[in-house]
């Protein structure tokens, strides 16, 4: 079964160079595992995180005719943020805004790849 | 001049490879000005998938880090480059391969062109 200690270490480890927090969410937008720092409500930014990804996801299926979102890297003026899938969850990275898209992108690349397995058995059992 | 600007986004559109639209909305979506070709998907040109950004850069600006700017979202075959140029959206639509950072230094190139269209916009 899931650990929560060791999926937290798992993903602090992203936590660096500039990358603040590390969130995992169920397909309704609740969080599941936290790590990072700072006051911010993660549960907020984890629901409307999770919105944005339902939201592209439908109308790419609608409209493009490709309904398999891969990944979402949102801007903000004061930092930035790379949604993406793992198992049946939603993984999601919040850095600073020095952080460039690519590294954010290869991160959460890196780190979803990681957990996909050990997060589909839980979500297959 | 709508066809000396069409003809300039056609232009900018050709300097990067694999980039199917350049579309110009106002902030439901509303298509102000496009350029596509034949690779883009019809339904992604119209208001109903173009007007979801405009939700969407809405809700990201809650997220506790201040105003959204851009959401780029890759797809299994494309990606979308959606700028938040307020007054205006600027939307961008290619093949997944192709160079994002190029699609986001067109943001650059396309500012004068956004300022004057925003000027008309305002005065509507």
């Amino acid at each position: 079964m899931l650990k929560p200690r060791a999926l937290s270490d798992v993903l602090s480890q992203a936590n660096t160079g500039g990358i603040g927090s590390t969130l995992l969410l169920n397909s309704e937008g609740s969080l599941l595992a936290f790590s990072g720092f700072g006051d911010k409500d993660a549960s907020a930014a984890g629901a409307i995180a999770s919105n944005i990804w339902t939201s592209f996801q439908k109308s790419g299926q609608l409209s493009l005719d490709d309904n398999k979102l891969d990944c979402v890297l949102v801007e903000c003026k004061l930092g930035k943020i790379a949604i993406t899938k793992v198992a049946n969850l939603l993984l999601c990275l919040c850095s600073e805004d020095g952080v460039s898209f690519g590294m954010l992108k290869t991160k959460i690349t890196a780190l979803s790849s990681y957990l996909e397995e050990p997060l589909s058995q839980i979500a297959s059992s | 001049m709508t066809e000396d600007l069409k003809s300039y986004l056609h232009k900018q559109m050709a300097s990067v490879e694999n980039l199917h639209a350049i579309v110009v909305t106002d902030r439901d979506g509303v298509v102000i000005v496009k350029v596509a070709n034949q690779m883009a998907p019809d339904t992604a040109l119209r208001q109903s998938f173009l007007s979801v950004f405009g939700i969407m850069t809405e809700q990201a600006s809650k997220m506790g880090m201040g105003n959204n700017s851009k959401i780029i979202n890759f797809y299994d075959r494309f990606q979308t480059v959606q700028i938040n140029a307020h007054p205006l959206l600027l939307h961008f639509i290619a093949d997944r391969n192709a160079n994002t950072g190029l699609i986001l230094e067109l943001e650059h190139v396309l500012a004068d062109v956004l300022q004057d269209v925003s000027k008309v916009v305002t005065m509507m």
